[in-house]
């Protein structure tokens, strides 16, 4: 009831926090760079008009966007084993997961910053002799692009939370440091405290930026 | 690798399974309807003229939105029945963590689309006498609701992919029922397999209607405040 | 292929359909070197389809587009088959000016017009930059090289895409509407710009509604009409002394029109 606060213990395990920290944003961003790459492949295959290659892209697409990550991550760690032959630690698990995740949404942001184009930008540079590719790379991307900055920031936010879906699987993630932690200390109260400000202070200044980009943009178009 | 697949053992859990299902809809309902109107008051809060009000509650919304849902269920889980005295069961824990964390999810939805109103429709309602709350709820609200419409049914799917996190604390709801099922007949392939395919089947007609619902909005010439 | 000296473009039994809906249905028309053809009908006529078919932004659905003395595509099985390959360097020489300009707005005025000769002809970039100065003087934007489109007016965008087509030095030009899209009182300078451009020779093939344009400038005007070319003759007779009622029933449409006779 009066509790008094008391954090010398999670100050002791604060090595523990930091190693849990690392690996938070070492998988936030790998799984950050893989999603936005396979996003931009997995978009593009949408775009196919071959049915063979479109409509596997969208299958994954939806898949992954209705479906919850920690169910992704759980079935990655314990039912994909059982259909490849290799060893899935958790934080393969994780990885696989996360980048998936983070892909089929990175594959939407993709099609929604190009298709927020015109056709008329496309058939300008079309009827300059452009080749598909040269209208791609020289017109529409760095257009497009700008355009979708906020939504990969967005992305970037919402998978530096998701990381902490990987504690579940036991990889030693900030939260699953701070379940170690509490565990051991009988601290719940200082360390979940502790470690909600320190992913406070990771994410809400992407937040901050990507607001702020979002609103240059907006000023400029 | 010849794995044989065998469904029979989750068809024979499929009571189990269906309770977990029908318990990940209660936590998402109850936490939509304690969350809309909290979401409501929040974005209120937040445009208010008085700054005494404004900034802390965008410092609520914001360090809800910062945060991961779990450690948020975990602290109001394991640190608050320790800080108040007040036993608090997983379910109510999960209620709770997630009424708060989609308000303020909903106060940003609430907020934009009420921002995008424009200044002529509170001024017209000012001009015939109505006072800031009557132009509100009369003028703006109604207008401003048909266009968030897409982007909160885009929370409720948000929403109920994060309630799986409940199995964490041990409330039974979907992902928890497969886990438990899993482990027992050690058939996790079949089991998870089957649970994703039952969270897919309730989300996707979700979030096609979501899709329609923007086509529809767009075309309009009205535009989803997100 | 016909020997005619200066036919730069030739087209036979067009036609287009979208679907079940048959937009073009069999057109035939030539435009001689230094030509200004103007293309008149009904707004969805077919107008700017025609105009599309001609630089392949749409594949028309049989007959043949003749460019230079060149039928464009390989026959097979009595189908034309159209390579992306072969029709790029068809609309790279032949300039097409939009309704709506679209230029691109994350370059300069300069870097739109540098765009075509650098991606597309591959010129080395010190030509590039030399040829968007001159063809940017020549519309009279010297002083807005380093603008970005906008920052600039309606009028002064579509002479940046005036511009950006003749700095591929293209063999005709497809002009779409230009003013179409224009506040009144842009729109002379874009008319006179195009006028400067047939004067010096320029072959053009152009959609307007502009009437007493296409009278001061066409060699030829075109009625489009139900998918084919329901007259044609020169300004002075097509405009004046129509012979066909549709013709005269379009005519009397556009209010904006004085009578050539009272205006000149
Ligand atoms: N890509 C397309 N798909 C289907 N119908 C089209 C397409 N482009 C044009 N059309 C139709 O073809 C007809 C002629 O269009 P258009 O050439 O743009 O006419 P105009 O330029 O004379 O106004 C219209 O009925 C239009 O709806
Ligand atoms: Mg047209």
């Amino acid at each position: 009831m009066d509790h008094v606060w008391d954090f010398t213990s999670v100050i002791a395990s604060r090595k523990l926090l930091l190693i849990g920290l690392l690996h938070t944003v070492e998988l936030g961003v790998l799984c950050l760079v893989l999603g936005l790459t396979a996003g931009a492949f997995v978009g593009a295959a949408r775009y196919s008009r071959n049915r063979w290659v479109n409509w596997p892209a969208s299958a994954f697409v939806e898949v992954f966007r209705n479906t919850p990550a920690l169910v992704q991550i759980i079935w990655f760690y314990f039912a994909f084993p059982i259909l490849v032959p290799i060893d899935i630690d958790p934080f393969l698990a994780a990885t696989l997961g996360l980048s998936l995740n983070t892909t089929a949404f990175a594959a939407e942001i993709y099609r929604g910053g190009i298709q927020s184009l015109g056709r008329g930008q496309w058939e300008a540079a079309r009827a300059l002799g452009m080749t598909y590719g040269q209208q791609l790379t020289r017109i529409i991307l760095p257009q497009a692009v700008k355009r979708m900055v906020p939504a990969f920031m967005n992305r970037a936010v919402e998978l530096m939370k998701m990381t902490s879906l990987a504690s579940v699987i036991a990889y030693g993630e900030l939260m699953h440091q701070a379940k170690t932690i509490s565990t051991y200390n009988f601290n719940p109260i200082e360390t979940y405290t502790v470690v909600a400000l320190i992913f406070f202070a990771l994410i809400y200044p992407l937040a901050l930026a990507m607001q702020q980009v979002e609103r240059r943009l907006r000023r400029s178009e | 690798m010849g794995y044989e697949w065998d469904f029979g053992i989750v068809l024979r859990n499929a009571d189990l399974l269906l309770l977990g299902l029908a318990n990940t809809l209660k936590v998402t309902g109850l936490a939509l309807a304690f969350g809309l109107p909290l979401g409501l008051a929040l974005a209120l809060g937040r445009l208010s003229p008085r700054r005494w009000l404004r900034a802390p509650v965008g410092l609520v919304v914001e360090f809800f939105r910062s945060t991961p849902p779990i450690v948020q269920l975990f602290w109001f889980f394991f640190a608050l029945p320790l800080l108040t005295g007040i036993e608090i069961d997983p379910f109510r824990a999960s209620v709770l963590t997630f009424s708060i964390q989609s308000s303020a999810f909903f106060a940003e939805v609430f907020r934009g689309g009420i921002v995008s109103i424009e200044r002529g429709q509170w001024e017209a309602a000012k001009a015939i006498g109505m006072a800031r709350g009557q132009a509100l709820r009369r003028v703006v609200l109604p207008q401003a609701v048909k266009r968030m419409i897409p982007a909160f049914l885009e929370r409720v799917i948000e929403l109920m992919k994060t309630t799986t996190l409940v199995a964490t604390v041990s409330y039974a709801d979907l992902l928890y029922q497969a886990n438990n099922i899993a482990q027992r007949t050690y058939r996790p392939l079949e089991v998870f397999t089957v649970a994703a395919v039952l969270y897919f089947v309730v989300l996707f007609p979700l979030s096609l209607s979501v899709r329609g619902l923007e086509r529809r909005l767009a075309r309009s010439g009205e535009t989803t405040a997100h | 292929m016909s020997e005619q000296g200066g036919e730069v473009l030739r087209i036979e039994g067009l036609r287009k359909a979208f679907g079940a809906t048959e937009v073009l249905k069999g057109i035939d028309l030539s435009v001689a070197k230094g030509e200004a053809v103007v293309l008149l009908g009904a707004s969805g006529s077919g107008k700017s389809t025609l105009l599309r078919c001609v630089n392949f932004l749409e594949i028309p659905s049989a007959g043949r587009v003749v460019i230079d003395g060149t039928a464009v595509g390989r026959e097979r099985d009595g189908a034309v088959l159209y390579r992306e390959a072969e029709l790029i360097p068809i609309r790279a020489h032949v300039g097409m000016v939009f309704q709506h300009f679209n230029l691109f707005p994350h370059m300069t005025a300069r870097e739109n017009v540098m765009e075509g000769p650098r991606t597309v002809l591959r010129l080395p970039r010190a030509e590039c930059r030399e040829r968007a100065g001159r063809y940017l003087a020549k519309v009279g934007l010297a002083d807005k090289m380093d603008a970005y489109p906008s920052h600039l007016s309606g009028g002064q965008q579509q002479r940046v895409a005036i511009a950006r087509a003749l700095a591929m030095e293209p063999r005709l030009m497809l002009f779409d509407e230009a003013t179409s899209a224009l506040d009144p009182e842009l729109v002379g300078e874009v008319l006179q710009t195009m006028k400067d451009l047939s004067d010096e020779g320029m072959t053009m093939l152009i959609v307007t509604h502009e009437l007493g344009f296409a009278y001061a400038v066409a060699d030829k005007v075109l009625f489009l009409h139900d998918g084919r070319i329901h007259e044609e003759g020169p300004p002075d007779e097509l405009l004046v002394r129509p012979r066909e009622a549709r013709t005269r029933e379009f005519l009397r449409g556009h209010a904006s029109f004085r009578l050539p006779e009272a205006e000149f």
